[in-house]
């Protein structure tokens, strides 16, 4: 299923930024090649042979909505440089001023690390002039889909690499308490004391295996809302129950059951980031999420046991592929 | 409830001091080489992290592309008819879609919702429980089955948004019980 999740991401974002992408070339929505009237206003008049000027640039908003078509207002007049290079005169707008749709994007496509507007700039006044109509041809904007999805794409794959660093520490903590708790048969005490109640979902672990301990740390950090506990733990237990796997490239019914388990995440504590957000007005949402979380968890382990009897499934299912079929009913 | 909530707030406080010293300390008494061992266990950190590197530039990268082609913005008004036949109000609508995909966008979402429609309104309180009684699934995956380089899921996926699916229903319905 996750093979075709996946594809099918891939797959649609590249089918939606063509079809936006030709959308925006058909309807010609950045006005290639088509320059937008404005006024310079020069404060200490305009001087030919000025390599730079400060200038303050004065768009008409009737002008700007009948050039792009658009209902969108924008200020009456921005900060801006005038700059004299070899290829003629360029107008460059202040950085990070607030720019109203296509002068956004064509301003984040045409200058990424800037993040200033630019325009090759047609003055029609003479020296000495402290405001002079001129026209502003922006950059050709074409394929603006195409090239953020390359961008997001690069720019995920880095944050996947930086989240999964960031786990070493936390995972090296926990992994090291665990081995002493191991060591000193504390595990073994937690699953003597838990396993009553947890073993039954999870009939696949022997009696007295130390998952079921992973286990029970796992979903009481969860519980508590330590999240950065949870992790490590789930993925020790995930550890352990490897070890009981047959097949090491798919998935036991008790490594679904545990992974359904986390994602209806139960946990009493709301998630430090929501706290974050919201601040105190979290305290009254306490009961709602408490009531959602406990009831999904239950959806959670029947959706995974009842799913994991479907054929499709049951066949898959690496501790059936080793033994031939059991011969007494296995709950 | 407000002091079953404070014990709450209370236990996890403390109960993480008291593992990472009460652990060492119990192993001590058992005469465990706490220092070798730890070390010992530690050394995997490492190694597992990097497992968990191709799961996840596999899932992540996956789902910015879709973000950022403008795919997920069409889903979301592409189910938003259906959704609001079954009495989900179409302000929540993003916030079903994302959860499940990413963590940090649907965060954004909760304060992006909370500037337009104000903290106390019924929406924000919707997207705020289904944000705190969910995780990002395909996260979860990622890391989870990443670790121990387990490739073929079988019916965690589905197991694991038949749950969520519920909680964003149950979300809706439990906050208009409560508040509205």
């Amino acid at each position: 299923m996750l093979n075709y999740i996946w594809a099918g991401l891939i797959i649609s974002s590249l089918v939606f930024a063509l079809a936006s992408d030709g959308r925006d070339l058909a309807r010609d929505v950045y006005r290639n090649g088509t320059p937008l009237t404005v006024t310079i206003h020069f404060p200490d008049r305009y001087q030919p042979e000025a390599r730079r000027q400060s200038v303050e640039v004065r768009v008409d908003v009737g002008t700007f909505r009948q050039l792009y078509a658009t209902d969108a207002s924008l200020a009456p007049s921005f900060s801006g440089t005038l700059i004299q290079t070899q290829e003629g005169r360029q107008l460059q707008f202040a950085k990070d001023v607030s720019l109203p749709e296509p002068l956004s994007t064509i301003r984040s496509f045409t200058s990424k690390r800037d993040n200033d507007l630019r325009g090759v700039v047609d003055l029609r006044g003479a020296a000495g002039d402290t405001l002079i109509a001129s026209a502003v041809l922006f950059a050709p904007v074409r394929f603006v889909k195409m090239s953020a999805i390359t961008v997001a794409a690069f720019d995920f794959a880095e944050t996947a690499v930086t989240i999964a660093l960031g786990l070493i520490g936390a995972l090296a903590l926990w992994l090291g308490l665990l081995r002493i708790a191991e060591k000193a048969g504390l595990i073994h005490l937690i699953v003597k004391l838990v396993q009553p109640i947890i073993r039954p979902l999870f009939p696949e672990i022997p009696k007295d295996h130390p998952a079921l301990g992973m286990i029970v740390l796992n979903l009481s950090a969860n519980v508590l809302g330590l999240g950065n506990a949870a992790t490590p733990l789930g993925i020790k237990a995930m550890e352990e129950l490897q070890t009981l796997n047959p097949v090491k490239d798919t998935a036991t019914n008790s490594m679904v059951m545990l992974l359904a388990m986390n994602t209806a995440s139960v946990q009493i504590v709301p998630p430090v980031l929501l706290v974050a957000i919201m601040g105190l007005q979290v305290n009254q949402l306490f009961f709602s999420i408490f009531i959602v979380t406990v009831c999904s968890l239950v959806v959670a382990i029947v959706a995974a046991r009842l799913l994991g009897r479907l054929k499709g499934y049951r066949e898959s299912d690496p501790t059936m592929q080793q033994s031939p079929p059991a011969t007494s009913g296995a709950d | 409830m407000e002091t079953f909530r404070h014990i709450i707030d209370l236990i996890s406080v403390f109960v993480l001091p008291s593992v990472i010293v009460g652990f060492p300390l119990y192993g001590l008494y058992k005469r465990v080489p706490v220092y070798e061992e730890f070390v010992e266990g530690a050394k995997e950190g490492f190694k597992v992290a990097v497992t968990i590197i191709p799961y996840l530039v596999a899932i992540l990268f996956a789902i910015g592309m879709f973000r950022a082609s403008g795919a997920l913005d069409w889903l979301i008004e592409g189910t938003r008819p259906m959704l609001a036949a079954i009495g989900v109000p179409p302000e929540v609508i993003p916030m079903w879609i994302v959860r499940p995909l990413t963590g940090s966008g649907s965060a954004a979402i909760v304060v992006d919702m909370i500037a337009r429609y104000g903290e106390d309104s019924l929406v924000v309180k919707m997207a705020a429980t289904m944000f705190g009684s969910t995780e990002t699934t395909f996260y979860v995956i990622a890391v989870y089955f990443g670790a121990v380089n387990v490739k073929k899921t079988r019916h965690a996926v589905p197991a694991g948004l038949i749950a969520d699916i519920f909680a964003m229903f149950l979300a809706v319905y439990v906050v208009r019980l409560l508040f509205g």
